[in-house]
């Protein structure tokens, strides 16, 4: 892949994203004769503000997704690899719930709504409930070690749905306001108003994760030959993958402590940046940030434009909707071998 | 006081048993026996050596050279490996010593040069030494084809020229080789006999290969295996003779089927 075409893909990513945003900032509900209905106009004031800072917050957040998807997918070998395919983002929610319904049975953060200032406290347990799930998981192998790439996937859908059941079942234990509100959270809803504090929180870890990747993008390549050509040409394996672990951990945890278990915007990002920018971490490190960012962005401004009657969808419904084909299609092109 | 060999390994050994099964640790555990796919190996490789394992099926070539390579790990592996009188990092050693697996692999849509390029992480990126790789292997017409489009031959050969490419430019290189001629056409073989000679003026090769008569036109020196010991340790005339190899492989019609490996003689000898 040449500098002119690597070029290219970044503008197109760049692109994709600023247009996107713009959408998102101008599309909105505006008064009318007829009351609130949907409009095109160029916001200002606070509603700039507030479109602006929640259009940061959608790219932050698909940008972290985009940097977990790419960690598990080099730490894994296996291009299948995301925190929702692979139940991580299901075991982070799973730690979310343990930690509000331990709140609420023990009074701890006053039976909260989510995000009433425990934010810290879900995020610890995000990223523990993430971190659970990458172990066990990671344990049904890389493709490497001659396993099936599928059979990790299996694995983690499997894992997944347990640790679905188990926050279904914590849900029993608390109110029902409280539960509703764990419900919409559990699809996938980035904040309608976005908490300076924690956009911050998980922008700086973003930022981390982002730096820790890029500064061994010439390791991570030569981890994506077999094992013991890595090892033999100089690469310490058990350190890189002790990075790329903890990277796609806690990006996937603290993603979904602030916007819920969105799905395939891990998994796509990377793809989009690969055939954009080729297999170099050198370019795929940004290259799946962007990729993320603008794929979220642009799934929020499109959530926008769709009010079925009961308020708008939470963004997990749309990129569920757009990327699962994106993923079935992927896996019959055989772009996993 | 003579100088260190090039290569020396002391001590090399591998054992998969029941629970890892450190020696001694397992005395109660009897499920299962542990088995020794290298018993305790000690070598010492010179400049200019060409030096083929040769054995059985499972008789521990692969281990023999994972061990050299330094790349065997977990409780069952012991032993270690100097080079130039050296205990190495593994960054250090990745300068001078480059290893083709069996199966070499890359799960990503790298193209050949790409791959070869991955070769310098240690030494640093240098595109003559690239292309010399690839050129040695007969590849620099396909260099900029994606490895999937290549045949499986091909992506054999890309993996030893990113093993040369990895130590271009080391003064005492050390090169290990896995089987490297599988599924590679016989002209190809020829092309990288001669790259592996001329190398060997300044460095050592170690490879299997499961041809003996092949591993007698290719190399200097045989080291024999069988069960995981090795049963003979010479010059290719003394070990890969009829006599040797039907001990080592446990199967006379070696002795008789001489239309297999038409220049092998009987004589030479076993160690004891």
């Amino acid at each position: 892949m040449n500098t002119l075409s690597k070029s290219r893909g970044f503008a197109i990513l760049a692109g994709v994203l600023v247009v996107a945003g713009f959408l998102r900032i101008s599309l909105g509900p505006m008064a009318s004769e007829e009351g609130v209905r949907l409009g095109f106009s160029i916001a200002s004031g606070e509603f700039l503000q507030l479109r602006t800072m929640s259009v940061l917050s959608a790219a932050v957040v698909g940008a972290t997704l985009g940097l977990s998807g790419l960690a598990l997918q080099t730490l894994l070998r296996n291009p299948l690899a995301s925190p929702f395919v692979l139940g991580i983002s299901s075991g982070a929610g799973f730690g979310v719930a343990c930690v509000l319904v331990l709140g609420y049975l023990f009074g701890a953060s006053g039976a909260a709504s989510i995000f009433g200032g425990a934010w810290l406290t879900e995020a610890v347990g995000a990223v523990v409930g993430a971190a659970l799930a990458l172990a066990i998981v990671a344990r049904f192998g890389r493709s490497s070690d001659g396993h099936d790439p599928t059979t990790l996937v299996l694995a983690g859908v499997i894992l997944g749905s347990i640790f679905s059941a188990g926050t279904v079942l914590l849900e029993q234990l608390v109110p029902h306001g409280l539960r509703g509100d764990l419900l919409s959270w559990m699809a996938g809803r980035l904040p309608e108003i976005p908490e300076t504090r924690n956009l911050a929180t998980l922008g700086g870890a973003m930022a981390l994760g982002w730096f820790t990747l890029a500064a061994s993008a010439r390791a991570l390549d030569v981890s994506m030959l077999s094992e013991d050509e890595a090892r033999s040409s100089g690469v310490v394996l058990a350190t890189l993958r002790s990075r790329l672990f903890w990277v796609g951990g806690i990006l996937a945890g603290l993603a979904v402590a602030y916007a819920g278990p969105i799905g395939f915007v891990g998994l796509v990002g990377p793809h989009v940046a690969r055939r954009l920018l080729g297999p170099h971490h050198a370019a795929l490190v940004p290259g799946s940030a962007l990729a993320g960012a603008a794929l979220l962005v642009a799934a929020d401004a499109v959530r926008q434009l769709v009010d079925l009657g009961s308020g708008r969808l939470p963004v997990g419904v749309l990129t569920a909707l757009a990327g699962g084909p994106a993923f079935l299609w992927l896996l019959r092109r055989g772009a996993f071998r | 006081m003579s100088a260190p060999p090039l290569l020396r390994a002391i001590a090399l050994a591998r054992r998969y048993g029941p629970a890892g099964a450190s020696v001694g640790a397992s005395v109660g555990a009897s499920v299962g026996a542990s088995v020794d796919a290298l018993v305790e190996t000690s070598l010492a490789i010179e400049v200019g050596e060409i030096v083929a394992i040769v054995g059985a099926n499972g008789s521990g070539k692969s281990t023999l050279l994972r061990a050299l390579a330094d790349v065997v790990h977990g409780p069952g592996a012991s032993g270690a490996v100097e080079l130039d009188g050296r205990r190495l990092s593994r960054a250090e050693a990745a300068r001078v010593r480059a290893f083709v697996p069996q199966r070499p692999d890359v799960a990503a849509e790298f193209t050949a040069r790409e791959v070869v390029e991955l070769g310098r992480f240690a030494r640093g990126a240098d595109d003559d030494a690239v292309a010399r790789s690839l050129a040695a292997v007969g590849l620099a017409a396909r260099a900029d084809r994606p490895m999937h489009v290549l045949s499986g031959g091909e992506r054999q050969r890309v993996a030893v020229a990113r093993a040369l490419a990895q130590i271009d430019g080391a003064s005492r290189p050390v090169l290990l080789l896995d089987e490297p001629f599988g599924g590679i056409d016989p002209a190809e073989v020829a092309r990288i006999v001669m790259t592996l000679r001329s190398f060997a003026s300044r460095g050592a090769v170690v490879l299997s290969l499961h041809d003996p008569g092949l591993a007698r036109q290719v190399a200097t020196r045989a080291i024999v295996l069988a069960g995981g010991c090795v049963v003979a340790d010479g010059p290719t005339r003394e070990t890969l003779t009829t006599t040797v190899l039907s001990a080592a492989y446990g199967h006379p019609m070696i002795e008789s089927a001489g239309w297999l490996a038409p220049d092998l003689e009987a004589g030479g000898t076993l160690r004891s």
